[in-house]
């Protein structure tokens, strides 16, 4: 009797009292367990905890105070600040990172040889380790050695170097250009991808009805690789406004909040301020917000897959 | 010039366009195409290439203004101080003092082998976690029909899509009240936890497009249904399960958040070791770019074996690449 079979029998002899009906679910209890534990329970625990005056270092003193923490985030001096960065991270990095990432991909489609070894070069922003990534950054925007600056000067843009990760009016900015140095590969792949799914024919077909090529684009490129483009879209989206090691890394998030997002500003409060419940507020913000998006990956997710 | 859509020919459309039908637009346009290139591919290697070259600069190029672009010195202090520092922190110093006669001294302190084996472990652990669970539950999910079956994957696919650090305080709780606080135990779990839906979905997309006809074969061979799936589907599945393995690897080879609350310092994996030296006072950056590329390189060779499903898994088998 062979391994395999010695684990089928101890298996049936196990879930002989289970009825057939219910067995089905075994396989996945595992997984729903593990998940429902580290995942979906802390999720259920941020949402209560966020009804309570909890600080993390004596989190049994909690006091009940309904939305009191919400009401605190509405009056919240820096959350306007941080909001508006989570914001412009979200559409400036997101648009850019599309932009770029579309004409990476078109291009690596179309104009480049080795389309396999150029996509694996390209993807290595995207997969080195986050803190590597970030830290090259943090080095080339450095203020006193930075390349960035050398070649602002180089380039006549400006005098001398500029301390922007120290300075609160520019350090927004260089961990979103770090973010979209991430971020644009991921969609430069999505795209290739899409590019290559798509029937030579059909294009060859528009060139016999005489399409422009700016039409045969516009008609064919562009609804062939819509759901595609959806889901590459929702991900920028989605990695953009949950970034945390980018601007951890080059400026944890200072001086003061200007270039905190909500997620820096979650740590923060909690890890540093102590101030758990509200953190939980603030989760629950970012919730609300992903759940609107991963509603609409499901739904296009849905669309291309053709019913789940 | 008015456009004519009935003029099906495509001779009509000829010089409609300078741009697209002209040899001068044809220039402009390669010309475009040309720096365009080169504009992209400047933003995206540049800073890979700063960290290599800044990992073979001496401490003095380092600081040097302006920064050289090429190091006028080809050194290896930084990669020297890493290890030197590596093995002084594991201990080893007093050792490869006698047998190599070389005084190990190194005025950093970053303990990079001690990190990247608890990074190893950590992602190991949490790959078998994923794959063992998500593979099981993801054939059952694709070969059968049951209640709750598109809540369940539903509920999978959104607990994807939530950050880390929303979940961080309550997880923090969790593992303090599992007792798990600052074990490489709690960070498997969780890594494991954030993979598993990942894998179903990819395991998913693999198992629907298996052909019934080689299982309905194995089972006139009298094959029982779990030797059908250990002989027959798990070889024929082998390419997307390392897949899978190496999708749960890479995030938890480079998580950082979990790994920063959840652990002590000199329990760290890498993503918040390198971290405290990047953050510290005086950052010498031809060690950290030297540190950088030692860490980087388990995720390089992962991305060569696993580029072509990597789409794939990110649209959970939506695209056939």
């Amino acid at each position: 009797m062979s391994y395999v079979d010695q684990a089928q029998s101890s298996y049936e002899s196990a879930t002989s009292r289970i009825p057939e009906s219910l067995r089905v679910y075994l396989p996945i209890l595992p997984v729903m367990a593990l998940v429902g534990l580290f995942i979906l329970y802390p999720i259920a625990q941020a949402i209560y905890s966020s009804l309570f005056n909890k600080s993390l270092l004596a989190p049994e003193d909690a006091e009940f105070v309904g939305m009191g923490n919400y009401a605190e985030i509405a009056s919240n001096p820096d959350i306007h600040q941080v909001l508006w960065n989570t914001f412009v991270w979200v559409t400036v990095g997101s648009v850019a990172a599309i932009i770029l990432g579309f004409l990476m991909g078109w291009l690596l489609h179309e104009k480049l040889p080795y389309t396999s070894v150029a996509s694996a070069i390209v993807l290595i922003p995207w997969v080195l380790p986050r803190v590597v990534g970030a830290s090259i950054w943090r080095f080339m925007f450095n203020g006193s050695q930075g390349v960035v600056n050398q070649l602002l000067v180089t380039t006549g843009l400006t005098d001398e170097y500029i301390v922007m990760l120290g300075s609160s009016e520019l350090s927004l900015w260089p961990p979103i250009i770090g973010m979209i140095w991430r971020l644009a590969p991921l969609f430069a792949l999505l795209t290739l991808t899409s590019l290559q799914g798509i029937d030579e024919h059909l294009f060859e077909a528009a060139r016999m009805d005489g399409a422009t090529p700016w039409e045969r684009f516009r008609h064919i490129t562009i609804p062939m690789m819509r759901y595609n483009l959806a889901i590459g879209f929702l991900l920028m989206l989605i990695y953009n406004i949950r970034n945390f090691s980018m601007v951890w890394v080059m400026t944890r998030g200072g001086p003061g909040v200007s270039s905190s997002t909500l997620p820096v500003m979650i740590y923060r409060s909690a890890f540093i301020d102590f101030q758990v419940g509200f953190a939980s507020a603030l989760s629950v913000l970012l919730f609300a917000v992903l759940l609107v998006f991963s509603y609409y990956y499901i739904k296009f997710y849905d669309k291309m897959r053709g019913g789940l | 010039m008015a456009t004519d859509n009935t003029d099906p020919t495509a001779e009509f459309r000829k010089n409609q366009s300078w741009l697209f039908d002209s040899k001068a637009g044809g220039y402009v346009r390669k010309t475009a195409v040309g720096l365009l290139t080169l504009v992209i591919a400047a933003f995206v290697l540049f800073p890979l290439y700063w960290m290599i070259v800044t990992a073979f600069k001496t401490t003095a190029e380092i600081q040097q203004i302006p920064p050289t672009l090429f190091p006028a010195e080809f050194s290896l202090e930084g990669f020297r101080l890493v290890i030197e520092s590596s093995l002084e922190s594991s201990g080893y110093d007093g050792f490869v003092e006698s047998a190599f006669g070389v005084e190990i001294s190194s005025a950093i302190n970053i303990d990079i082998i001690g990190m990247i084996l608890n990074s190893l472990k950590v992602a190991i652990g949490a790959g078998v976690i994923a794959v063992v669970l998500g593979t099981g539950a993801s054939y059952v999910l694709s070969r059968h029909e049951f209640r709750g079956k598109t809540a369940l994957m539903s509920l999978l696919l959104a607990s994807l899509m939530f950050p880390g650090t929303a979940i961080m305080v309550p997880e923090w709780e969790l593992i303090s009240t599992l007792g798990l606080f600052n074990t490489h135990l709690a960070l498997i779990l969780i890594y494991g936890a954030m993979t598993a839906p990942f894998v179903v979905w990819l395991m998913k997309g693999f198992f629907d497009d298996f052909p019934d006809s080689i299982i309905e074969a194995s089972r006139i061979d009298q094959c029982s249904s779990f030797e059908t799936f250990w002989y027959v589907i798990v070889p024929m599945a082998r390419n997307s399960l390392i897949a899978s393995f190496i999708f749960a690897f890479l995030l938890a080879w480079n998580e950082l958040v979990f790994a920063l609350t959840l652990l002590d310092g000199q329990n760290y994996t890498v993503p918040p070791a390198l971290l405290t030296f990047v953050q510290g006072f005086n950052t010498q950056w031809n060690v950290v770019a030297a540190a950088s590329i030692i860490v980087s390189i388990p995720v390089l060779i992962g991305l060569a074996y696993i580029q072509k499903y990597f789409v794939q898994g990110l649209t959970g088998g939506a695209i056939k690449g």
